[in-house]
């Protein structure tokens, strides 16, 4: 199978309705994304950035349209094995972290493996070697109040890592950092994309930044795709 | 997901909100415990009545009586209205065919030990007389009893013991009688000696004389009263057999003694010439499972028949009202406890609905998000019925206790009021957990279907 079309959609639409009002927050989007690239999303706030991230993440179903990942049909997936698919192929990264805040950064990035039904001794000894990974070893029995943002960050990407996806979503990742600990964060996705050749989808704001480690991006507008920019 | 993984979830989640969970939990407790109270409560009744009659062995019996219409017939006009209701039913079949012939006399022991299943067959033959002790004297009714109906059981002895067959100067008498008698407790009776008076209609020269021409001091009634000595063998329990008669000689004794026998008032209104009939003649059937269709037999032959079976079969129905009322009382407790799990799981899932997001976000399933959800429930359940059977053991304890306390003052004997039987326990738990379960599944239906998307949307 050719690379070219690792991650494809086709006519991708997102409806949401309120009633009689119909609001279209993803309009026709025909994308082909090869393996191993990181590619960055931007727009302008209500463009349908996260609508088209929930949908490659198999957390939203579209109105209209197709997805493939590797082939396969995601589109037509039922509930389970969306979640399935989700638990092993998806690592997601939010811009407020998502993190349980009763459990400690151990705990966290061990959750995932719960519903992979890894035992609990293992489930910890590779939640800890991930953390170690991202550079929190020091940290590891920590809550989520008692650590940084740029901490809780690496613990959430330690999280999307433990049950080695091969496409990993970031929406916004260093939407609630501040510049020194956004580049920090920023180069350990890049990283990751390139030493592991993870898949890599990104949404920012902050274009400079995006286009200093982004292959591609893609602009989005309206629900629509207005440019596609290759750099590199 | 492994079940170890949901229950260690599920656990620590429960401990992380202690104080809710505790509440929780002891709403549980105090429903599945007032539960199990009122259902050990319940049984402890039944068990012990039923323990009673077992003991005594008399669900075998069958008492049987002649039709009643000879004395009512004649005192009462048939043109009563209650006449024609009664016609209908089995005491009609004797008014057609048994008026004559269904009597209770030595023919009827005969033919009624023919009765296939039927063990023995025994008068209840009873005769009023004095019983003398010393300076005291009492009237009462002696009730002929043979030694082996004594010794099956059917007799609870309070001292002493049973006479034998071949000691026919032994009496048995009643506590109560004993009592009566003033001779101080049940085992200072035994061994004493007793005069027993009779009274018998006399109708020898001597007695028809005095009834001519009465004396001072000395009865006209053609009746002759007999002196008889017999010994105190055994004190008997309260009065057996409906409580009748104080004193018991064997028949043996009984055929050598002068006697009025009679018992029942309509007795006295026998037509002459109809022989000595018996008031009553229990029948004993070989085995319970015997007793209905023996029952059905001598009722078809014209005569009245009385059971503990059917007392028993109509208890039986009695119990399981009780048992019903009971369970809807103990049902109050369990419904408002099963509102306080609602609640909870409500408000947990509330709380924890990012978390809800995050969980299917990183692959579980709806079934995982339930079944977690479901283990707590489950879990208070658990709790719930566990304690709650503690709470109701050590309630019953404590009840048993004080209702002993002024019983045995009461001379009554010491009992357990309250049985739990191992179905009680853990049907108990079960069904808290059962309930529980129930209570969780809405909420955890909820938390199932919560979409991901709402859930991780950032405020
Ligand atoms: N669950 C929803 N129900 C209704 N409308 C929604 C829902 N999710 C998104 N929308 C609408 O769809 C449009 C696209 O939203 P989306 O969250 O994808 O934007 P975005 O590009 O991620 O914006 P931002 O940069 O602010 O995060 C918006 O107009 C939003 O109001
Ligand atoms: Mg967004």
């Amino acid at each position: 199978m050719s690379d070219d079309g690792f991650i494809e959609t086709a006519g991708l639409s997102k409806v949401y309705a309120f009633g009689e009002v119909e609001v279209a927050a993803l309009r026709d989007v025909t994308l082909s994304i090869p393996r191993g690239r990181l590619v960055g999303i931007t727009g302008a706030s209500g463009s349908g950035k996260s609508t088209l991230m929930n949908l490659l993440g198999g957390l939203d179903t579209p109105s209209a349209g197709t997805i493939r990942v590797d082939g396969r049909l995601i589109s037509d997936l039922n509930k389970r094995e969306l979640a399935l698919y989700r638990r092993d192929t998806i690592g997601m990264i939010f811009q407020s972290f998502n993190l349980v805040g009763a459990y400690t950064a151990l705990e966290n990035v061990a959750f995932p493996l719960l519903f992979a039904g890894v035992a609990k001794k293992r489930r910890r000894e590779r939640a800890a070697e991930i953390l170690k990974a991202v550079g929190l070893e020091g940290r590891m029995h920590h809550r989520p109040t008692e650590l940084s943002g740029g901490e809780q960050q690496r613990v959430a990407i330690a999280r999307a890592l433990v049950n080695e996806p091969r496409i990993l979503l970031a929406d916004e990742p260093t939407g609630n950092l501040d510049s020194k600990t956004s580049r920090q964060i920023m180069e350990i996705l890049a990283d990751l994309n390139r030493s592991r050749g993870l898949t890599l989808i990104m949404i920012s704001h902050e274009q400079a930044l995006l286009r200093e480690f982004s292959n591609e991006v893609i602009s989005l507008q309206d629900g629509a795709v207005v440019t596609r920019e290759a750099l590199r | 997901m492994r079940i170890s993984d949901y229950i260690e979830v599920a656990g620590s989640n429960l401990w992380k909100r202690k104080l809710r969970t505790i509440l929780t939990t002891v709403g549980v407790v105090i429903g599945i415990g007032a539960l199990v109270c009122m259902f050990a409560f319940g049984q402890g009744v039944q068990r012990n009545i039923t323990d009673q009659f077992n003991k005594v062995d008399v669900l075998n019996n069958i008492v049987v009586s002649p039709p009643r219409q000879d004395g009512r017939r004649r005192l009462r006009d048939s043109d009563d209205p209650d006449d024609s209701a009664r016609a209908a039913g089995p005491v009609a079949v004797a008014d057609a065919n048994g008026a004559t012939r269904a009597k209770l006399d030595a023919r009827f022991l005969e033919e009624a030990r023919k009765i296939p299943g039927v063990e023995t067959v025994f008068p209840e033959l009873r005769f009023p007389a004095q019983i003398r002790v010393g300076a005291k004297e009492r009237f009462t009714l002696v009730q002929v009893l043979s030694a082996d109906i004594c010794r099956s059981g059917s007799m609870p002895m309070r001292a002493g013991r049973c006479y034998d067959a071949n000691e026919p100067n032994a009496l048995m008498v009643s506590e109560t009688f004993v009592h009566r008698l003033g001779i101080g407790g049940p085992q200072d009776a035994i061994g004493r000696e007793v005069e027993v008076v009779t009274l018998s209609l006399d109708f020898g020269l001597r007695s028809l004389m005095r009834m001519a021409f009465p004396q001072e001091g000395k009865m006209g009634l053609p009746v002759a009263r007999s002196s008889y000595r017999f010994k105190i063998v055994g004190v008997a329990e309260r009065m057996p057999f409906g409580g009748m008669s104080d004193a018991y000689v064997q028949p043996e004794a009984a055929d050598g003694m002068r006697k009025l026998a009679f018992t029942n008032i309509w007795d006295l209104y026998q037509e002459p010439g109809e022989g000595a009939n018996y008031s009553s003649v229990t029948v004993k059937a070989k085995s319970p499972a015997d007793v209905p269709a023996i029952k059905k037999e001598l009722e078809s032959r014209g005569y009245n028949t009385f059971t503990l079976m059917d007392q028993f079969d109509q208890m039986r129905i009695g119990f399981l009202i009780m048992d019903m009322f009971l369970l809807a009382v103990g049902m109050i407790g369990i419904t408002v406890a099963s509102l306080g799990i609602v609640n909870t799981m409500v408000m947990s899932i509330l709380e924890r609905y990012r978390e809800i997001g995050i969980m299917k976000a990183v692959g579980a399933t709806d079934g995982d998000v339930q079944r977690i959800f479901l283990f707590e429930s489950g879990a208070i359940g658990l709790l719930g019925g566990m304690f709650g059977l503690a709470l109701a053991g050590s309630v019953a304890f404590v009840i048993n206790e004080v209702i002993n306390a002024i019983m045995v003052r009461q001379h009554a004997p010491r009992m357990a009021y309250f049985s739990f039987p191992w179905w009680l326990c853990l049907g108990a738990i079960l069904f808290s957990v059962l309930v529980s379960l129930l209570a969780g599944l809405y909420p955890t239906g909820r938390a199932a279907r919560v979409d991901p998307v709402v859930a991780l949307r950032h405020d």
